[in-house]
């Protein structure tokens, strides 16, 4: 639940950039301007999820997944943004099993006491482990 | 579709984000009977997320700022695409049009030429009188 209205607002900075790395070099963007879009950003975020729960529970899904959430986009009349998200999804999915794979591989390590582990799947796990 | 391409333009797949996740979760709780949602849900939308905060600002810079070699977007420009766009609809309470309340009160002061204009600058009293 939300506790207060402002939980549900987007961090201005994080808008800014964004807005300035899709504008050309050199174009300003108005306060007011800025505010809208950090506020249509929660709204389409709201209304995306919403029309994709629905859509889960038209087929008696009880979450939401990818799929649903890109079928909404196309039904809603975004279907521009499906492509790129469709790649992002790709990459994430890969670093998730890559994760997954070289904290496996870690722990073999480390059972047999191999302080060679390399350490950029070190960090990977450090990461990992925060998270659960 | 120029919309499209400007979409897929300089778009690198990439499992970053931006955006916090969590503020992200906390938004598409807020929605009602919104179920669990894995990680990928999460990452998914807050890409999208991300894609339409860029999407709405080169469509509106285009539409309105670049057309006229004027470099600030403002919020009339935001406001009219909104207007324009079906896709937008979602948004025609969020991002009204200002224009259209002073259009308005304008109309309502030519109707009723007779009213007072004490009430100028207050913009609480629009009650609306259809037909």
């Amino acid at each position: 639940m939300v506790e207060r209205i402002e939980d549900l607002n987007l961090p201005n900075a994080v808008i800014a950039r964004l807005i300035k790395e899709a504008l050309p070099d050199g174009s300003n963007v108005s306060k007011e301007a800025r505010a809208a879009i950090a506020k249509a950003a929660s709204v389409f975020a709201i209304f995306i999820t919403s029309s994709s729960t629905a859509l889960a529970h038209k087929q008696n899904h009880r979450t939401i997944t990818a799929k649903d959430i890109l079928q909404t986009l196309n039904e809603l009349d975004f279907e521009s943004f499906v492509p790129s998200l469709t790649q992002d999804l790709e990459v994430y999915r890969k670093m998730v099993k890559d994760k997954k794979e070289s904290k496996a591989n870690n722990k073999k390590d480390a059972s047999t006491g191999d302080a060679t582990a390399s350490s950029s799947s070190a960090v990977v796990v450090a990461d990992s482990e925060e998270a659960a | 579709m120029v919309d499209a391409d400007n979409t897929q333009l300089n778009h690198k797949p990439s499992a970053d984000t931006f955006l916090p996740l969590s503020r992200v979760r906390t938004i598409m709780k807020s929605s009602m009977d919104t179920g669990l949602i894995t990680n990928e849900v999460l990452f998914l939308m807050t890409k999208c997320t991300e894609l339409f905060v860029q999407h709405l600002a080169r469509e509106a810079y285009m539409a309105s700022c670049a057309k006229q070699s004027n470099d600030t977007l403002k919020y009339e420009h935001l406001s009219q695409l909104v207007n324009k766009r079906k896709n937008l609809e979602f948004l025609l309470q969020i991002v009204p049009e200002k224009i259209r309340v002073h259009e308005f009160q304008e109309m309502l002061r030519l109707n009723r030429s007779n009213a007072s204009d004490d009430d100028d600058e207050s913009c609480t009293e629009s009650e609306s009188d259809d037909e």
